[in-house]
């Protein structure tokens, strides 16, 4: 065999498994899928699907719980990566700083990114529930006792946020701590002799300098935070049910949630593919641009 | 413009390291002042300790007048270059240069004015707007020098700023910095590992070895009147020649079976100092060690010649001990050849065997 040709069946080789399972488990069903969200298929046996056209989508866009969902899920996203990024941003400066049990503060920050997102929701409702109004009522102070994130429509975003923030942020942190060791210790002694304070340290080296992590944490706390789904099963499953506009909605039903309902609580499966679809071109192109942004602001050494 | 006082300085780190001992310096304005020293023995920790990036952790330090030991880095008009340069990659040149005058809210025209100015000076008005990853070594460090000359300090620390240039550029910026120096009439402590660097640029050097300053004088007397054997050994290249002798009262100094006769100087020295029939280190220059014939020299075996263009180095062997040599390219010794080096009597050096300190000077 000659070299060229033996080269190229061991690249194939080496290729193989990775791409064959790639296709079967996501290219194959993804083509599948959009076939079956113009169609009726409801996923029950022996029915056979019947092509609609673009009828489910012309549905989705009429239908008033998805857009609402969408709302909400925009809401929840943007909220949750400016909660993330700077809780874990601050959280690195503390443990990249020459304190005592700096390891200690690591790992205790990192680990509830170890627990499960539902086991962690439980949690999360147990204090929210319980253990808030509680302390409110030792501390005798009402605005505590009376605080019921998890049942209040308007509040209730807020709790799924802290809930998510103290999962995800040590996990993130991670990523900053490693960009904020990188930056070159002369850098700063060079702007501290410059005359730089500590804010200006911060905003003319350090950030500029971590611009790079910037990318993958915010590309990591959107898509993830978009996608949300388990913790918000645990702590509330969708509710508290809420009047908005006249009509009735789930005020925590964020878009994975409220597209698993369609699919499989109500059954309409051909339904739910087309919201996934639809939500997969929306996260796609908001975590594309997002990603084209940050790029565009890194500094190469 | 001000000078720096350094008094008793001493700085431990946590872990117990005593880095700088009891330091003493003082150094005059407008001075070029050289800390040099092998890697490890402290000049970089008291320039850091200047220029506050460093606690001290006992002594006094002034700047001018002022004690400056709890001022912070940006309080003490200083500009520091560093080894790496530490120019901010994610600026242009301009704005790197700028950095400083615009915390220090200079008005817009003035930091465009001073910063023209510095990159006539360097020439590198052709680069202000690029990136720093975008320029060569040279450049760089052209850079750093610039933006410590906008600010106009009173102070210019450098730690080891020519250390990343290959030799060539080297050469030519330390002809530049001399230049820069003359130009600017301000005071510039400088770090280096390099004994020609020290040489060349120095007014002043001061030579550190384990934290502790060895010799505080200009090059000339560092070289001609070195005050210890670490000073003599580490400037000068190649190193001095060191072979232990005793001095007896003929005077002479014998070493080994042979027997050098002292000038009249040198004895009157030793005389005083009480130190006849003493063990002593004698150290020669290989510049002061000559090629005679076999009436004046004792004999010795060539083991290795270097010719390095205008010179020659000789390695030769007297019986078991091994000496370096410097002659003129034109002289034809080749290895193995039985030489007759004469060594200049008045040029010798003597050293205290047990403190190691010079009896001479």
């Amino acid at each position: 065999m000659k070299k060229q040709t033996k080269d190229h069946l061991v690249f194939w080789l080496f290729l193989a498994p990775a791409l064959i399972s790639f296709v079967v488990v996501v290219i194959i069903p993804f083509f599948m899928g959009l076939y079956y969200s113009m169609t009726d298929w409801t996923a029950v046996a022996d029915s056979t699907p019947v092509w609609v056209g673009l009828e489910n989508y012309k549905s989705m866009f009429s239908d008033f719980a998805f857009k609402y969902s969408f709302i909400r899920t925009f809401l929840f996203s943007v909220l949750s990566v400016i909660s993330i990024n700077l809780v874990a941003l601050t959280f690195a400066f503390l443990v990249t700083r020459e304190i005592r049990f700096k390891n200690f503060y690591r790992a205790g920050f990192f680990i509830p990114n170890l627990i499960g997102g539902l086991v962690l929701g439980y949690i999360w409702q147990f204090i929210f529930k319980s253990v808030v109004p509680s302390i409110g009522a030792l501390l005798g102070i009402d605005f505590i006792e009376n605080l019921l994130l998890l049942a209040d429509p308007n509040l209730t975003l807020f709790g799924l946020i802290f809930a998510f923030t103290w999962q995800y942020a040590g996990y993130i942190m991670m990523i900053y701590v490693a960009a904020l060791l990188n930056v070159p210790q002369e850098l700063l002694e060079a702007s501290e002799i410059d005359g730089a304070n500590f804010w200006q340290k911060l905003i003319s080296i350090t950030i500029p300098m971590i611009a790079q992590a910037f990318t993958i944490t915010s590309f990591l706390t959107l898509v993830s935070s978009f996608k949300q789904y388990d913790i918000i099963v645990a702590l509330t499953n969708g509710g508290p049910t809420d009047l908005y506009q006249g009509q009735v909605v789930n005020s925590s039903e964020l878009l994975a949630m409220h597209i698993y309902n369609v699919a499989f609580k109500y059954n309409n499966m051909a339904e739910g593919q087309a919201r996934a679809i639809i939500f997969f071109l929306v996260l796609s192109v908001v975590s594309i641009a997002q990603v084209y942004y940050n790029k565009k602001k890194e500094v190469e050494m | 413009m001000a000078g720096v006082k350094i008094c008793k300085l001493n700085k431990i780190y946590p872990n117990g390291f005593h880095a700088v001992k009891d330091v003493n310096l003082d150094i005059a304005n407008k001075e070029f002042m050289i800390l040099v020293g092998p890697s490890g023995c402290g000049k970089t920790t008291t320039l850091r300790m200047i220029a506050g990036l460093e606690d001290i952790t006992t002594g006094e330090m002034y700047i001018g007048d002022e004690l400056v030991n709890e001022v912070s880095p940006k309080d003490r008009n200083i500009a520091m270059v560093f080894q790496n340069y530490a120019l901010y990659p994610h600026m242009s040149v301009y704005d790197n240069m700028a950095f400083g005058l615009k915390l220090k809210k200079t008005p817009k025209d003035e930091i465009d004015e001073r910063i023209k100015k510095a990159a006539k000076i360097l020439d590198i008005e052709a680069l202000l707007k690029r990136k720093p990853k975008q320029l060569s070594g040279g450049q760089r460090q052209r850079v750093a020098l610039g933006r410590a000359i906008v600010r106009k300090p009173e102070v210019f620390l450098m730690d080891e700023p020519l250390s990343n240039l290959d030799a060539k550029l080297r050469v030519q910026m330390r002809a530049e910095l001399i230049k820069l120096h003359n130009e600017l009439q301000t005071t510039f402590i400088y770090v280096t590992h390099d004994q020609t660097e020290a040489m060349t640029m120095g007014t002043r050097i001061c030579v550190m070895n384990d934290g502790v300053v060895q010799q505080v004088a200009d090059p000339r007397t560092i070289y001609n009147a070195p005050a210890n054997v670490f000073v003599a050994s580490f400037i000068g290249a190649p190193q001095m020649n060191f072979f232990k002798g005793k001095i007896a009262d003929t005077p002479v100094v014998e070493v080994a079976s042979h027997v050098f006769k002292l000038s009249d100087h040198m004895a009157e020295v030793v005389k005083n100092k009480g130190k006849f029939n003493a063990e002593v280190i004698v150290g020669i220059r290989p510049e002061d060690i000559k090629l005679g014939n076999s009436s004046e020299g004792l004999p010795a075996k060539v083991e290795v010649t270097e010719l390095l263009g205008s010179d020659l180095n000789v390695y030769f062997k007297i019986g078991e001990k091994s000496y370096i040599m410097k002659t003129e390219s034109s002289s034809d010794v080749k290895i193995g050849d039985t030489i007759y080096p004469v060594f200049d009597m008045n040029k010798l050096h003597l050293f205290d065997s047990e403190t190691e300190k010079s009896l001479l000077y």
